[in-house]
This record gives C-alpha cells, structure tokens and sequence, in this order.
C-alpha cells in the first residue's frame, strides 16, 4: 500500500462503523482526484461533480463490503469511474483539458528541462492527447496527466493491468506520431 | 523527444477545474440520515434478504417515482453546495435534470394505489403508518409494495401525505430542473427537504405525470415521508410533520 496514510485504515473501519465524521475525512482525502478522473471521462465539470458526489454515496453504502487491508483509492475511482461513463452525455457541453497560464512572476522559474517544452509546445501536445481515439486518451490521461498507477488505472477504466499497459503503447506511438508528423 | 517525459511535465502544468467541496456535503447528508444503518450494516441485511428472500425483485425496480420542476423565473443559488445535482434523504434521490417530461394537471389522489386497512398499510410500510389526528380518517393508498398514501385538507387545501418503508436505497427518484429551490430543513431535529418555487410534475410508471406542488421530503425513524401541496408552505408542511402519529391499530 504504497503511499496510503497510517490512519486510512483505522479511517474505513470508523466509517464501517458508521463513523460519517470518518467517512468524510476520506472523501476529503479522495475528492480531488476522484473528481479529476470524472472530468476526465465525461469532459464536462457539472457532470463530474455529480459523478463523484453520487459515487461517494454509493461507496458509503458499499463500504460495509469493502476489506480494510485493501488500498482505498482504487476502489473509490472504479465507483466514481462507473458513474461518471453512465453520466458521459452523447453529445454537446464536452470541456477540454486546458494548459494553465504563464506562471506569474511569484512563482519558480521553470528549470532548463521544463523550459524546452514552453507553453505553445504544451498546449500543442495537449491538443494532440485530446484529439486521440477514447480508449487512448483516457488511459494516458490517466497515466500521466492524473499520474494514477497501472492498477488505480485498470479500476477506474474497468480493464485489466494488462490493458493499460498495451493501451499505453499504443497511445503513446499514436501520440508520438501525431506530434512528430506536426513537428 | 522523451514523449513520456513531457506528458509527466504537461501534468503540473493542467487547468483542471476547481475540485468541488463534497466531502462535507456527503457527510452533511449521511448524518441527516438518521435511523439508516451503518454500511456494514446495510451489507449485513442485503446478504440476508438475498439468502431468505430468493426470487424477491429488489425494492428498487418495484417503485420508481419521478419529481420533476418547471418554472424559468426562479432564482437558482449560485453556489452548487446549496442545490446539488444529486440529494439523498432516505430512500429519496432527487436528480436534477435538463429537460422535463410532459405533464397533465391532475388531482393529488390520481393514480396513487387502491385503497388499503391500516393493517395492509402496516404491512407494507413494516411499522404503522405515521397518520395526521384527524378524524375521520382519509383512505389510505397501497402503490406498488410500499408506497402509502392518503389525501387531506390542511388550512383548507389539499395535501398528499406518502410513506416510504424502507430508508437505505434509492427507491424513490425524484428529478428536477435547475429551477427549483432545494434547501434543507430541519424537521422536529431531522434533516429534511423543502423543494419548492415551481411547478412539479409528479409521476409513477406506467402512470402519466401530473403537475404538482411544493413538497418536503424527511425522515423519521425507518420512514421516509413525503408531503405536497400545490399551494403548501413550509410552516404548514413542518406543522403537518410535527402532528403525525403512530397509527393505533
């Protein structure tokens, strides 16, 4: 259970228990990137958020079913995952991913490595993962711009490790040739 | 180019949306519920009725209600915590929705079950009825397995009082439009719901839709209880709940 907090566990009995106090200190822990792998798949911000709202209610009621040894997360995104494919309207209001703006002169100067990919190239290369097959871009999104692990990634795509791992493949040859084909 | 190097760089430069605040409202709505079981709980009994109840289609499937709003002058919070696209209270989930079905103006009483003794209504409910002192006593309305209902006046105006028997599943589906105003309210110490503002439409399946009113939405104890009146306020409408009562039976 790498990276999971100590009290996570102790957490999820509480709220086996019927602990709210302790159930919503794990959403709080989860909400964010719950709610970025909702946006993610129904490209729109209202749809994501009803998406992982009802998904934590439907944990909460699953939550007796859930083994305390097992890592939380994944079995958090698979629910706020289904909900959000059942929420993924057919057509209209799609939202794409953006790059943000310059950082402001507060912030640290980018290190030479950043700094060879500036901000065009970014939304260049954002625009060439959006503009990839479903199946390709939700699993490098995933991957990279939500840097979930192989397996939060098969729970939240509902596959297989193994389907990452060739859909990474393919996606990323397929978003290599795109970017070099523009180059 | 390390294209997989520039994608773990693409990551920390993303717009994403503001994450919304929903740890404190699914806890704000978890605690209103009270009387509901704790999840180990709710896995318990569902592991129960499947061994003891084989064959028995889920409550879910069997009743689905729909509460839909009209009305376009309506002030809508701006902030999504005070109306959420999705509320759970009870065996209540009310969804809001962009486009609303079509609906008739039809009375409170339409199409809402035969009528049933209290000993019917106890059975379906699994406790008595919560019932307002009135008497006599309206009918009361068996539909589907566990929907109980009964029609009255209060301050001169038709109200539908409805009782649910069952609090940890969605059985109820209430959908409505940005329109309406859904706020929570307190309700002799319970958390409850007043949708209120605009027109409703009110509908069983296989029953067509109805227009309708205001309506609170709460619970008490394993009940989840629904009132509506076209013209009802909420004063009334905590007053009603306030003076219900075990059925004596």
């Amino acid at each position: 259970m790498e990276g999971r907090p100590r009290e996570e566990r102790a957490l999820v009995l509480a709220a086996q228990g019927g602990d709210t106090r302790a159930y919503e200190a794990l959403v709080r822990a989860h909400q964010e990137i719950a709610f970025r792998v909702a946006y993610v798949i129904t490209r729109n911000a209202a749809d994501a958020e009803d998406a992982a709202q009802e998904g934590f209610f439907k944990a909460w009621r699953a939550l007796g079913r859930f083994r305390p040894d097992e890592p939380l997360r994944p079995w958090l995104l698979r629910i706020v995952a289904n909900e959000a494919r059942n929420r993924r309207r057919s057509a209209g209001r799609r939202e794409h991913l953006a790059v943000r703006a310059a950082a402001s002169p507060g912030e640290a100067a980018p290190s030479p490595e950043e700094a060879t990919v500036g901000a065009d190239e970014r939304r260049r290369l954002l625009d060439e993962l959006e503009r990839l097959p479903e199946q390709a871009r939700l699993v490098l999104a995933c991957r990279y711009l939500l840097e979930l692990s192989e397996e939060e990634t098969a729970a939240a795509l509902g596959v297989r490790r193994g389907t990452v791992k060739s859909r990474s493949a393919r996606g990323l040859a397929r978003l290599r040739e795109a970017h070099e084909s523009r180059a | 180019m390390n294209l997989e190097r520039e994608l773990q760089l693409l990551a920390a430069e993303i717009a994403w949306p503001p994450t919304p605040e929903l740890a404190s409202r699914v806890a704000s709505v978890l605690a209103s519920q009270r009387g509901v079981a704790s999840p180990r709980g709710i896995a318990w009994r569902r592991h129960v009725a499947l061994r003891h109840a084989p064959g028995r289609r889920p409550l879910v499937l069997a009743v689905a209600l729909l509460l839909v709003a009209l009305g376009a002058a309506f002030a809508v919070p701006e902030s999504r915590g005070a109306i959420l696209r999705f509320l759970h209270l009870g065996g209540v989930t009310i969804e809001r929705v962009d486009q609303l079905p079509p609906a008739q103006e039809r009375p409170l009483g339409a199409d809402i079950g035969r009528i049933v003794s209290r000993r019917v209504a106890q059975q379906a409910l699994g406790q008595p009825p919560l019932l307002p002192p009135l008497d006599p006593l309206p009918p009361l309305h068996l539909e589907g397995e566990d929907f109980v209902s009964l029609v009255f006046l209060d301050h001169g105006e038709p109200v539908q009082l409805s009782e649910l028997g069952h609090t940890d599943e969605g059985i109820f589906k209430k959908l409505v439009v940005g329109a309406t105003s859904t706020r929570f309210v307190d309700v002799d110490g319970a958390q409850g719901i007043w949708l209120t503002g605009a027109r409703h439409v009110f509908a069983f399946p296989h029953v067509p839709p109805r227009l309708a009113g205001n309506v609170l939405i709460w619970q008490r104890g394993r009940l989840t209880l629904r009132l509506e009146g076209r013209r009802l306020t909420l004063d009334h409408a905590l007053g009603v709940a306030h003076s219900l009562r075990r059925a004596k039976m």
